[in-house]
């Protein structure tokens, strides 16, 4: 019996070392970066698995792109997409215009409009449209199609319809053109290159159909891809179309797959082994030693999101200008951004992102600078600190905590006691809507662009409001609230006159102090290098326009 | 009629069960501090938009007609609508439901097909190599923490060896070339139907790291249940008449014995099936198996309410039936357990 118990205790020993030893060897092993089945899944390569062989003699082999995506598409309604879905939604579908990516010459290039114009004051807008377009399902493109599309948007009311707000009327000139008359002036040629709500889609197929028959992957658009198979919370394989007004050249992909990997790890394999050709978000601390690969490309640039903490301007001691300039001095930036971030984020310019019009290097950049604090708190009147503050952030994300640690660490040195508080969302918005005199002293949250304007960053968190919506801050300056409202009915006509006034609007915001300017958040995305064609546009986060790729 | 008056009586009670449960969750779901009409509209929302969505899902409406028109909806069969995507959560169940059941299952087919010969063998032969091999494989079973095992699993089977798939319930090609028609939601059982066995080999191949890292606990658990119950049982006299009485070893393990054993070890089984409905979503989050969990986890990150309160209610619906299932089936397999 006892030795059959030394037995028994020397195999369980070997098999614990045994699964110690795969653990340990789990992390070094780099043997992850060359699975040998990464091979035999990859479409292009189709020698080893059963289905590939049968597939090649049916089919030939098409020209496949993969992109390996964090999560699954909420709403693929054009008239509703307002979430990653726009990543399926922008290849089906196609706007009026089109934003360029940072760099370009223009800020606009023709969508299904080929030209536009305003009158002077930018409340009516002339488009004429593309002709020869027709929809996925047959209709013609027209401008009855267009009237019809921005009508039923602004009818249902969700995500980002509210873009189409001022328009008041929409009148079919002839079957090419059509005229926007507003109730007030906004820059509708840029409103209608908006990611969200501005798609233009058949009204036939809209009429006959709902919601649940587009996510069931369907799509009416005139984009260059349709959904050929939409396998729900799996997949999405795009096919194209034939008929798509640009034309096809030969390089360009027959067939696009959207598999939806939620772990990060599992999509850096994806990418390593080739079975995706595209993906974003991977463990940060990964990227120098896949940016040092042949076969991957890690793009990394800025997008149009910012992190703020608006400051509380109602209610003491922030109420107190001084006192928020105080504040702004005491955030540790170049430490967070290099320590916490990496290269996530730049230190930000103001509330307008980089790379976006109307953004300005020039505007001052707060840094730290404690004693400089101090000897603002002294003039405001509190040379030793002695107040508390309440920081609110959504509960989950680590960047907007750890920024409140840090953040308490340093103003403790104060003699400030910084409560750093998670919250769900909604309860930290409905804690900053309520008496701004027992609300949160700062809310931190991000903001991003529904189409490409200062105006969106300036209005919604700083133009003074009657009833609290994102002003969360309650910045109150007739003054400034006049310059951007002006600001926003010239962009139609003059943007550059425009650009001067959203960054004299800005110097305001950051003379008073009005919120932390944190960071700009950069997205890194990464492809295989044998993926030619990819531009990154921060107007459509993490889309890929498959049209304009092509394969080495 | 004994069992057919403690069926109805029990189907009432499920009933009730049904009623408090989705009280309970409705009105909790709306005490937590969210605006539905918010999320329905979106992350930057207009208060004009909010108003009108408010009107239009009747959240304007007191509180208790909400929940009467809920109900009177779920009675015909409509699980209301996301919030977050506008969908019909019948159809979404329709596609997430099926995927779990199938992971689901499988892990459970497969911890009945090792655990219980393994925990009755163990029991049996108490104090054995074979006994202790086996108490550590139930106890590493219940232990390891499933996310660990499974990426253990992706390295082993997917990285080094090449054998198995690293997630998804298909391949590429397959969606590209031979992709399922949808039926039951099943693959398996959708790419048989269609005699599709190209897809049916790539589903079955998909199905197996997902399952076995699920099954790893309940086969811990099976053959821990087992073993006692046997060892237990085995100390009867009747066994020890059998024995005397000269019938085989085998009728009695596995037949005298185990008849009197699997009680237990299968109401554990079945309460294990329920909770991986939802439980399963680390599992389902490494190998990106698209099924309840994850749809779940979604719903309460973006606090999707409806859908919080239907998948708990189907999920109840579940556990009630599989309860009386398992109640049945229990006073079959052992006369001397009485359904009073």
């Amino acid at each position: 019996m006892k030795r059959t118990h030394v037995w028994s205790y020397l195999a369980v020993s070997l098999v614990v070392m045994g699964l110690i030893a795969a653990q340990c060897a789990a992390p070094a092993q780099p043997a992850v970066t060359e699975p040998p089945a990464a091979e035999e899944k990859a479409p292009e390569t189709t020698e080893a698995a059963a289905p590939s062989e049968a597939t090649e003699e049916e089919v030939g082999t098409p020209n496949v792109f993969i992109y390996a995506h964090t999560t699954g598409f909420p709403d693929l309604d054009p008239a509703k997409s307002y979430s990653n879905d726009s990543v399926i939604v922008s290849n089906c579908y196609e706007a009026l215009t089109f934003y360029n990516p940072p760099g370009s010459d223009e800020v606009l290039s023709p969508g299904l409009a080929t030209s536009w114009e305003s009158n002077d004051d930018a409340t009516e807008w002339v488009f004429n449209l593309r002709e020869g377009v027709t929809f996925h399902d047959g209709e013609p493109f027209n401008a009855e199609a267009v009237k019809y599309s921005v009508e039923k948007t602004k009818e249902l009311g969700v995500g980002a319809a509210y873009i189409w707000d001022s328009v008041e009327e929409i009148e079919v000139i002839d079957d090419y053109s059509v005229k926007f008359k507003l109730s007030y002036p906004t820059p509708l040629d840029l409103a209608s290159s908006s990611g969200y709500a501005a798609w233009i889609y058949s009204p036939k197929a809209y009429e006959e159909h709902d919601s649940d028959w587009f996510n069931a992957g369907n799509c009416a658009g005139t984009g260059p891809y349709s959904i050929e198979n939409y396998e729900r919370g799996s997949r999405v394989v795009m096919t194209r179309n034939e008929d798509y007004w640009g034309g096809w050249s030969e390089d360009q992909f027959d067939k696009a797959v959207f598999e939806i990997v939620e772990d990060p790890v599992v999509r850096q394999q994806m990418i390593e082994a080739g079975t995706a050709d595209f993906t974003y978000e991977v463990p940060p601390d990964n990227l120098p030693a896949l940016d040092a690969r042949d076969d991957v490309v890690v793009y990394t640039n800025p997008s149009y999101q910012n992190l703020l903490g608006l400051l509380n301007s109602q209610k003491p001691p922030l109420d107190n200008p001084l006192v928020r300039e105080a504040l702004s001095y005491t955030f540790p930036y170049e430490q967070f951004i290099a320590g916490v971030m990496g290269e996530r984020a730049t230190q930000a310019y103001g509330p307008v992102p980089a790379g976006m019009w109307g953004h300005s290097k020039d505007l001052f950049q707060y840094s730290y600078d404690l004693e400089k604090a101090k000897e603002l708190l002294a003039e405001a009147g509190y040379p030793d600190g002695g107040f508390d503050l309440l920081y609110t952030y959504a509960t989950g994300d680590l960047d907007e905590q750890q920024a409140g640690e840090l953040w308490k660490a340093e103003l403790a040195k104060l003699g400030i006691n910084l409560e750093v508080q998670g919250m769900s969302w909604e309860a930290q918005w409905d804690l900053a809507k309520s008496d701004p005199q027992n609300a949160q002293d700062i809310f931190v949250m991000y903001w991003w662009p529904d189409y490409i304007s200062p105006y969106t960053f300036l209005y919604s968190m700083f133009h003074s409001e009657d009833d609290i919506l994102f002003n969360l801050g309650y910045y109150s300056n007739p003054e400034y609230d006049e310059l951007i409202d002006t600001a926003n009915e010239v962009s139609g006509s003059d943007r550059e006159k425009a650009a001067e006034m959203f960054i004299e609007a800005q110097e305001m915001l950051v003379d008073d102090a009005a919120s932390l300017f944190f960071y700009d958040v950069a997205n890194t995305h990464l492809a295989r290098s044998d993926i030619k064609g990819f531009a990154d546009n921060p107007a459509y986060p993490h889309v890929v326009f498959i049209y304009q790729l092509s394969q080495e | 009629m004994q069992k057919l008056d403690y069926v109805v009586r029990r189907l009432a009670m499920a009933v009730l069960v049904l009623i408090s449960v989705s009280i309970i969750t409705f009105f909790v779901a709306r005490v937590i501090p969210s605006d539905p009409a918010a999320a329905w509209v979106g992350v930057h929302p207009t208060p004009e938009q909010i108003a009108k969505a408010r009107e239009l899902l009747g959240l304007d409406r007191p509180l208790y007609e909400q929940y009467l028109r809920y109900m009177g909806d779920v009675l015909q069969g409509d699980l209301g609508t996301s919030v977050r995507t506008h969908q019909s959560i019948t159809t979404d169940l329709r596609t997430f439901l099926p995927a779990t059941l199938e992971l689901v299952l499988a892990a459970m087919l497969i911890a009945v097909v090792i655990g219980l010969p393994l925990g009755v063998l163990s029991g049996a032969k108490k104090g054995s190599l074979l006994d202790h091999s086996t108490r550590l494989v139930s106890v590493a079973g219940v232990s390891m923490p499933t996310f660990w095992l499974g990426l253990i699993f992706q390295l082993i089977f997917f990285s080094w060896l090449g054998l198995l798939p690293l997630g998804g319930r298909t391949s590429t090609e397959i969606a590209l070339f031979h992709s399922i028609k949808q039926v039951t939601g099943f693959h398996l059982i959708d790419s048989a139907i269609a005699g599709n066995w190209i897809a049916f080999k790539d589903a079955l191949l998909h199905l197996i790291l997902p399952a076995v890292t699920l099954a790893t606990f309940a086969i811990g658990l099976t053959i821990r249940m087992t073993r006692s119950t046997m060892i237990e049982v085995l100390n009867e006299k009747f066994i020890l008449a059998a024995r005397v009485a000269g019938i085989s070893e085998r009728t009695v393990l596995f037949v005298l014995t185990l008849k009197n054993a699997i009680v237990p070890t299968l109401m554990l089984l079945g309460l294990t099936f329920v909770y991986s409905l939802t439980g399963a979503i680390p599992v389902e989050v490494i190998f990106s198996w698209p099924g309840l969990g994850t749809y779940v986890t979604d719903a309460v990150l973006s606090l999707d309410f409806p859908v919080i309160v239907s998948v708990t209610l189907v999920v109840t619906v579940f556990y009630v039936f599989i309860n009386l299932f398992l109640d049945l089936t229990q006073a079959i397999i052992d006369p001397r357990i009485s359904l009073e």
